[in-house]
């Protein structure tokens, strides 16, 4: 997978390779089973501290995103959340919380941003459907 | 558990060039494995810092310790645990490269061969080439080769990159990261000098930038990007004065207006909003332009 960061985002280094991660395994973009980069070539290849990349990895593997295979390197999982449905919602809340500020002050109304969402989900689907069939 | 001691201490460090402070009460810490920044413009203290830390100079008053130690009482300690590189290498250009290496080997408990073999691969150095007839870049990675090899606990850099290449340069950042960084990464410290802040951008997890001999700011480097922002206003009309209270101007013509904020982008958004701008963007200052910000006169942005 391709990564791609920004220093001019205000969002910390570790969290963009999180997020990242995150948002290729759900797409599809990356399958279950797949390796991701080591750490040392990865940190090489962006330029940013080993330990930046180790931190991504590490909290990728506490949400359950991807497993450490000892002596093999780090794959995307399965199903992988581990957590309970009750903080998985909360974890959803906090982000729909924070498009919804977002959408108030770029002044989107409720019924544009339900709308949005609609689409959002069919186009996240038709990835997911896109990335099955290749 | 305890707190693992810091890698460098240094507490209100003065030292004098006859009447002139070149460093003036600076204090700052180094955590283990981390990648410390320490940035200032030409002449600003960091160098005398630096050679503070090696025992290359002995403070006027205040105290450095590195390791925990007295780098004046335990030197040899001190240095057998850490490696330098400074802004200008030089060695003896009557050796050749590979006799450089063996003559720095020679000094350490540790070398790792492995590494030494494929760094000098990696910069297609010529193990029989007289030290005296490399370029400035090629005795940098020399430099850095025997600074890597003994797999020292701290690794100094003072302005390492300055008046090399950018490929160098490039190659001399992955190598600290990749070479460096491998083994033992909780046990790698680098302390890194320079103003070619943008280079090591991605590299450094907290810095201090100083300015005539004093700090004048420490922060995490992704807590400084989250709250060094820029922000970007386009009015249908000119807006004519707004309450810019608590924003650094940098610009402000006829329908644009762009400002620096510290922490406080939610507030003054805000009321930039109630303006109703056509425009309203926000990004992150990069540590360079946030050590701009700092320094500048009159900017007072800390």
């Amino acid at each position: 997978m391709r990564f791609q960061l920004n220093f001019k985002s205000g969002k910390p280094v570790y969290l963009q390779v999180v997020d990242q991660v995150k948002s290729a395994a759900a797409s599809g973009a990356v399958q279950p089973g797949e390796p991701l980069p080591s750490i040392r070539p990865l940190a090489e290849e962006l330029r940013v501290n080993r330990n930046t990349v180790a931190k991504a990895y590490a909290e990728l593997e506490s949400q359950g995103v991807i497993e450490t295979v000892a002596g093999k390197g780090c794959f995307v999982r399965a199903n992988h959340s581990p957590l309970k449905k009750a903080a998985r919602l909360e974890l959803v809340t906090q982000a729909v919380d924070e498009a919804v500020i977002q959408a108030h002050h770029l002044q989107v109304g409720k019924a544009e941003f339900l709308r949005l969402t609609e689409d959002r989900f069919e186009a996240f689907q038709h990835k997911r459907d896109r990335a099955a069939r290749s | 558990m305890t707190p693992e001691p810091s890698v460098i201490e240094i507490d209100n460090l003065v030292r004098r060039y006859g009447s002139a402070d070149a460093v003036n009460g600076l204090s700052l810490r180094v955590q283990p494995g981390r990648c410390y920044g320490f940035f200032g413009r030409n002449g600003a203290g960091k160098t005398t810092t630096i050679k503070c830390l090696l025992n290359l100079l002995r403070p006027t008053s205040g105290a450095v310790k590195v390791f925990g130690l007295d780098p004046a009482r335990h030197e040899v300690a001190v240095k057998s645990r850490l490696a330098y590189v400074p802004d200008t290498v030089a060695f003896y250009p009557w050796m050749t490269v590979r006799d450089t290496l063996d003559y720095f080997a020679s000094f350490r408990a540790h070398w790792n061969q492995r590494t030494e073999a494929a760094l000098v691969d990696q910069f297609r150095l010529d193990l029989r080439q007289k030290t005296g007839r490399l370029s400035k870049g090629q005795r940098t990675q020399l430099a850095l080769i025997t600074a890597i090899c003994p797999e020292p606990e701290l690794l100094v850099l003072d302005e390492p990159t300055s008046g090399l290449d950018p490929i160098i340069r490039r190659e001399f950042i992955r190598t600290v990261i990749g070479a460096y960084q491998d083994s033992d990464p909780g046990r790698r410290t680098v302390f890194v000098s320079t103003h070619l802040i943008s280079e090591f951008e991605g590299l450094i997890d907290e810095f201090t930038i100083i300015e005539g001999g004093r700090e004048v700011l420490t922060l995490d480097a992704d807590v400084a990007r989250a709250r060094y922002q820029k922000i970007y206003a386009h009015f249908p009309d000119d807006p004519g004065t707004l309450d810019l209270a608590g924003a650094h101007v940098l610009r402000q013509r006829g329908r644009d207006v762009e400002v620096v904020v510290n922490g406080n982008s939610v507030e003054v958004m805000e009321r930039l909003r109630l303006r109703s701008p056509e425009t309203l963007t926000t990004e992150a200052l990069t540590l360079e332009e946030i050590f701009v910000t700092t320094l500048q006169p009159g900017g007072a942005m800390v």
